[in-house]
């Protein structure tokens, strides 16, 4: 039997390789035990992005070169994937659970005929087996999920779960495939990627963030908010109910189905605390929270609690920091 | 030119503030009547609006019990033309994977389909696999979490699809395979018209002596995974320190902590 | 709830709920303050279907019962009690048209009341309910009518487009015609300047000159009274709905506001006096919800259904009025501030004592039916 595998599928949108990946390479390598951590990175023939992956230290890199690939399809790239796997047998895939991820991924389960867990919350190995631990019922219940007959095992992981870690001195190895044949896909093509340079990115990697919910509808109070956001550099975020307003969408939302942040600071303006909510935040270091219930649950996820109106309490922080 | 559209739907428990029986760790289902899927009628209002443009007819797909008859209806009342349920003791316990495998079999069975179009993902297990899964069995097309939808003239559809942070224009021709995003529309009401309507409309219920599928691609035989447990996540209670008085002094107290903690 | 929905109404049932949730609990204020419903609203009411309601399905509508009829004003009064008191306009007024219209005039205009809001007229300037004091007319004039005169305190007054209204077709009886606004010689008049159910208008028309053929009379000649009679027994099972959905109103709203509320520490749900207002809203509620729904029940059973139509809004009027007055109670210095919602529901509540059949003629009908009964 060959070395074990487990592989990282990078994702990279306009050039740039997405942090979740980082983050799945270290996470791969805590609970490898003597798998080989293998990178997949699929890129134009003018891009080096195996270079930036190095950093973290994976022990190898396999690297596709097709200038076909700058704007490949979901099914092109499951394509390729696929005939890969069927090379070299992998113990495991992992993707990250963002979009590109999360529909690549099943494209590839099925054309392998395999298991897929989708926005995973952990990952471990028991012997050979993949533990993967995925979220339900809006985050309410946790299931441990096996792939026992099939392989690979194939999981896709929420971003911002795990962190990710450089490592100096890597002895990773870089190996270029160049025999693939890549099977164009009839009928679809992308013609035009924008980046988005708004905001859900920016709230999920944000450092401070204003998240607002349903008390914090008042228009009053919503632009009471963005001035202070302006004055904190703090992204706003808000939850589900939020969406609707002309204001946000659905890229603005913290939680569960919207983005997990990850701030130094976060103020909850308004917010009740769901638990739908609350999972998009436990990894906040600061938790201020502001709410007019006091049993509202937020407040046993904050660090700080402030029993009030929103308005009183923003133009109050607004007045002591001009 | 007239659209055949299939839209697959999903019923979920109306709350997802699931118990878990601490004896046996299995789910305690409530007696409660399920729901629609949400994004589910973000893919159904997408298929209206393509026939509102285009003309044609709307089938919905569903696989689980009985009982999602009643969702069924409701997509029904919304404008949809006809409905087909995948109900069987063998396609019980299936997973994401043998869930589309009955589901394409099941749009093969139907025939002509130009369209298939989901929601984004269920939000009971939100694994939102099986849109791409059926478009790779049916080796069409995929375009997943679609913002925006223009038809042009023929069969040719452009699509917005959201990345986290970028966005997609996507052409592609049908048929094919499409999951929506909530952002895309906002889905009509059933009418009371169509909801009486609903209810006199056949519902289509078909098993797997119904449809041509492999005895072991079907149910728990052809679902690679295994849940090996479920459990309910505690949260641990951070030890919170509130703030009182007036809005004033609250503030003041929270920038002393602030600025010991170097966050200002 | 004392009634048993089909599988259509629960599924209506829903719908009204889920559309009341999001369009219209969060303009019910808005709504009173502006005396209007927004035009998005409107839009969505007419394309969601729920003009048509109750018609029959062979005009266009969805042909649901009284039952369900009552229930989705129920549920709309809940959120905000004026759209639901525009709707019972509508709904009575169109139920008359089906009972006395020719077959002719249903075909012509029924399929119409899915998109166009019906209006019943009856008052005059002059006089209420009292025939002799009437001075507007219908003459007829080879195989026509001619009608004049002018009409009042019509709900939807304005907003309607097609109008039952009854005139004197001779000095002591009273005849049922159906105008529509686009008609020569017709005209809306003012707005009335009322204290509640602000997106409601309640206006006057003017009719000069206008030309109907034969077929545009309700019923016969001289069936205007009991025509305008029926109007109010249907009127009333649906004005008994609103009654229960604002004391419905009232009570989440006091319920809400003493759970959250503390004083000296303890929320004041935990004051008996407090407790006590609570109580008397929710058997208030109660009781006007077993009695408009028997009165649902008893109409679509084919039985009489006039008697308990008229207790449900006699007694609904009066209690929706206590009930909200407890909430404002209950919500102190913030239930007499315009900026929350409990005062304009005492201003909603108090219509119902009042429209459709003054509290003192529902007193006079009650009684004389609670007498017959005995003597027979």
């Amino acid at each position: 039997m060959t070395d074990q595998e487990i592989w990282i599928y990078a994702e990279k949108h306009v050039g740039i390789i997405q942090p979740v990946t980082y983050q799945l390479i270290t996470k791969a390598k805590e609970i490898a035990d003597d798998k080989k951590v293998v990178v997949i990175l699929f890129e134009a023939t003018d891009k080096n992005l195996e270079n930036n992956i190095m950093e973290y230290g994976p022990d190898e890199i396999i690297v596709v070169k097709d200038d076909r690939l700058k704007d490949a399809t979901d099914s092109e790239i499951a394509n390729l994937m696929a005939e890969l796997t069927k090379r070299r047998q992998p113990n495991s895939i992992l993707f990250g659970a963002t979009v590109v991820g999360r529909s690549i991924a099943p494209r590839l389960q099925a054309k392998l005929g395999t298991g897929l867990t989708s926005d995973c919350l952990n990952l471990a190995f028991d012997d050979d087996f993949l533990i993967q631990t995925k979220p339900s019922y809006g985050d309410n219940i946790m299931c441990e999920i096996i792939c026992p007959d099939h392989r690979p095992q194939m999981a896709s992981v929420r971003p911002n779960t795990f962190a990710a870690k450089k490592i100096s001195n890597t002895t990773t190895i870089v190996t270029e495939v160049n025999d693939l044949m890549f099977k164009e896909a009839e009928r679809v093509k992308i013609i035009e990627e924008t980046p988005l340079l708004s905001k859900s990115d920016s709230i999920a990697n944000a450092d401070r963030v204003i998240a607002l919910g349903r008390g914090a509808s008042d228009d009053k109070v919503i632009s009471l908010a963005e001035e202070l956001a302006r004055k904190l550099g703090a992204k706003i975020g808000v939850t589900r109910p939020l969406t609707d307003h002309s204001k946000f969408s659905g890229e603005d939302q913290i939680g569960q189905s919207g983005n997990t942040v990850t701030p130094k600071l976060l103020i909850n303006v308004g917010i009740h605390g769901a638990v739908q909510y609350t999972t998009g935040i436990e990894k906040s270091e600061l938790i201020i929270s502001i709410n007019k219930d006091p049993k509202a649950p937020i407040f046993k996820y904050s660090d700080f609690s402030y029993v009030g109106d929103s308005k009183d309490f923003l133009e109050g922080f607004l007045k002591v920091i001009q | 030119m007239s659209l055949k559209i299939v839209v697959c739907i999903k019923q979920v428990p109306v709350s997802n503030n699931l118990k878990i029986d601490p004896i046996t760790k299995n789910l305690i289902r409530s007696g409660e009547q399920g729901i629609m899927n949400p994004y589910d009628k973000n893919a159904i209002e997408a298929a209206l609006r393509l026939k509102d443009e285009w003309g044609g007819e709307i089938i919905l797909l569903s696989m689980g019990p009985q009982d999602f008859e009643i969702t069924l209806r409701e997509g029904l009342a919304m404008g949809c033309d006809g409905a087909v349920l995948l109900s069987s003791r063998q396609f019980g316990g299936a997973d994401t994977l043998a869930t589309g495998y009955v589901l394409s079999q099941a749009i093969k069975k139907i025939g002509n389909v130009d369209l298939v179009l989901f929601g984004r993902q269920s939000v009971d297990a939100d694994t939102s696999q099986v849109g791409p899964i059926v478009s790779e069995f049916l080796n069409w097309p995929q375009v997943t979490f679609v913002s925006e939808l223009h038809s042009h003239s023929g069969k040719t559809i452009t699509a917005t699809r959201l990345l986290e942070n970028m966005q997609q224009k996507i052409e592609f021709q049908l048929p094919a395979v499409i999951t929506v995003r909530r952002e895309m529309n906002e889905p009509r009401y059933p009418t009371p018209r169509n909801i009486q309507q609903s209810y006199k409309k056949d519902i289509q219920v078909w098993d797997e002596n119904n449809l041509s599928v492999d005895p072991d691609r079907i149910g728990v035989k052809g679902s690679p995974t295994i849940v090996r447990s479920v459990w309910a996540p505690e949260k641990e209670a951070k030890s919170t320190k509130y703030l009182n008085g007036s809005a004033d002094e609250a503030i003041r107290e929270l920038l002393i902590e602030l600025n010991a903690n170097n966050l200002l | 709830m004392s009634i048993e929905l089909t599988q259509p109404q629960v599924m209506l049932h829903q719908m009204v709920t889920d559309f009341a949730d999001k369009k219209v609990k969060p303009i019910d204020m808005l709504i009173d303050k502006e005396r209007d419903f927004p035009e998005e609203l409107w839009k969505d009411i007419v394309n969601t279907g729920f003009l048509g309601l109750s018609l029959p399905e062979e005009y266009g509508g969805a042909g649901f019962d009284a039952i369900a009829s009552s229930q989705t004003i129920y549920d709309l009064a809940v959120r905000n009690a004026s759209i639901a008191f525009t709707l019972e306009g509508h709904y009575k007024t169109v139920d008359q048209v089906l009972k006395y219209a020719t077959p002719e005039l249903k075909e012509k205009y029924l399929p119409q009341a899915t998109h166009r809001i019906f209006g019943f007229s009856s008052t005059e300037p002059q006089g209420g309910s009292n025939v002799m004091g009437h001075t507007a007319n219908a003459v007829k004039e080879g195989d026509k009518w001619v009608l004049n005169g002018n009409k009042t305190m019509i709900t939807n007054g304005g907003l309607a487009e097609v109008y039952c209204v009854l005139l004197k077709t001779s000095p002591n009886e009273l005849s049922c015609f159906l105008v529509d606004e686009d008609m020569p010689g017709f005209k809306h008049g003012k707005r009335e300047e009322f204290i509640g159910m602000n997106g409601t208008p309640v206006g006057e028309i003017f009719l000069e000159n206008v030309m109907v053929s034969e077929d545009h009379l309700l019923g016969k000649i001289g069936q205007g009274v009991e025509i305008g009679d029926n109007a109010h027994y249907d009127a009333r099972i649906l004005m008994g709905a609103i009654a229960a959905g604002i004391t419905e109103h009232a009570l989440t709203i006091a319920v809400n506001y003493a759970k959250q509320r503390e004083a000296i520490d303890t929320p004041i749900i935990q004051l008996h006096s407090i407790q006590t207002k609570i109580t008397e809203i929710a058997i208030a509620k109660e009781n006007v919800q077993l009695l408009y729904q028997e009165a649902a029940k008893l109409k679509v059973a084919g039985k009489s259904y006039a008697k308990v139509a008229t207790m449900a809004k006699s007694y609904g009027g009066r209690a929706s009025v206590t009930a909200a007055d407890h909430a404002l109670q209950v919500l102190g210095g913030y239930g007499y501030s315009r900026e929350y919602p409990v005062e304009h529901l005492i201003r909603d509540a108090r219509a119902l004592q009042i429209a459709e059949g003054s509290l003192e003629k529902m007193m006079i009908e009650i009684s004389k039916e609670v007498v017959n009964e005995r003597e027979e």
